[in-house]
């Protein structure tokens, strides 16, 4: 069982749950969140900086701004962790800086509560 | 590499984050969380207060760099200098894989080291 936490742009969840939907996941869970990368500049506000946009320039101007995130996390077995990373990289790949990352986190147990049913049948 | 997630109080985040962006670790999520300790809440008068307000803060750090990281996160976070209850928790956990959307690379060991997926 592995444990597949994306951080995405918040302006794709709906295209998300959908890609998660078609891929077979029912299952997921998702939260807000701020967060910081490595910080490159997106080519995009540069440009707007450059033509003057006020906007643009106080983005610049901040180091280590959060930007708003949204956190999906996904546990599902071994075998599905491939197909669900490639659906998440293909909808939020805008190949821009801030499109966010995938972990991989293995997990040990998993128990359903309604029955108590422990390890795979407990995702299925 | 290692999922470092720590528990810290509300006000010490904004010092935490700067550490971490001096200490050359900018990428950091944060998200609000609400929790107890050991100490069962906190007890004023007749009234526990059992959901404390805390952030959680969640980093990817490779293997060599984790000592580094939790002792910024530790120094930052403590109360002072002795150090307060309440001041919060770290947890490691190990990462199996890491892509990064924009590219779709997966990355190995180290962050900077990219190869294709």
């Amino acid at each position: 069982m592995k444990e597949v936490i994306a951080v995405v742009r918040i302006n794709m969840m709906n295209q998300t749950k959908k890609a998660l939907d078609e891929a077979g996941i029912d299952a997921y869970f998702a939260r807000e969140a701020q967060g910081r990368g490595k910080g490159f500049v997106n080519p995009m506000v540069l440009e707007g900086a450059e033509q003057g946009y006020e906007e643009a320039a106080s983005i610049l101007g901040e180091k280590g701004k959060l930007y708003p995130k949204r956190i999906i996390t996904v546990v599902v077995e071994d075998s599905r962790v491939d197909d669900v990373v490639q659906a998440l990289i293909r909808t939020n790949q805008t190949g821009m800086p801030g499109d966010g990352k995938i972990f991989v986190l293995p997990i040990m147990d998993a128990v359903r509560v309604r029955t108590g049913e422990c390890g795979e049948a407990a995702i299925a | 590499m290692l999922m470092i997630r720590a528990i810290v109080r509300p006000e010490k985040t904004d010092a935490i984050l700067a550490a971490l962006m001096d200490a050359g670790f900018p990428a950091v999520t944060k998200y609000s969380v609400a929790g107890r300790g050991k100490q069962r809440g906190i007890k004023i008068g007749d009234i526990t207060y059992d959901e404390i307000p805390k952030t959680m803060l969640m980093s990817v750090v490779g293997d060599d760099d984790k000592d580094f990281v939790i002792q910024t996160i530790m120094d930052t976070a403590r109360t002072e200098d002795k150090g307060a209850f309440g001041d919060g928790k770290i947890f490691v956990s190990q990462v199996e894989e890491v892509y990064t959307i924009s590219s779709g690379l997966k990355e190995v060991s180290a962050p900077d080291e990219e190869v294709a997926a």
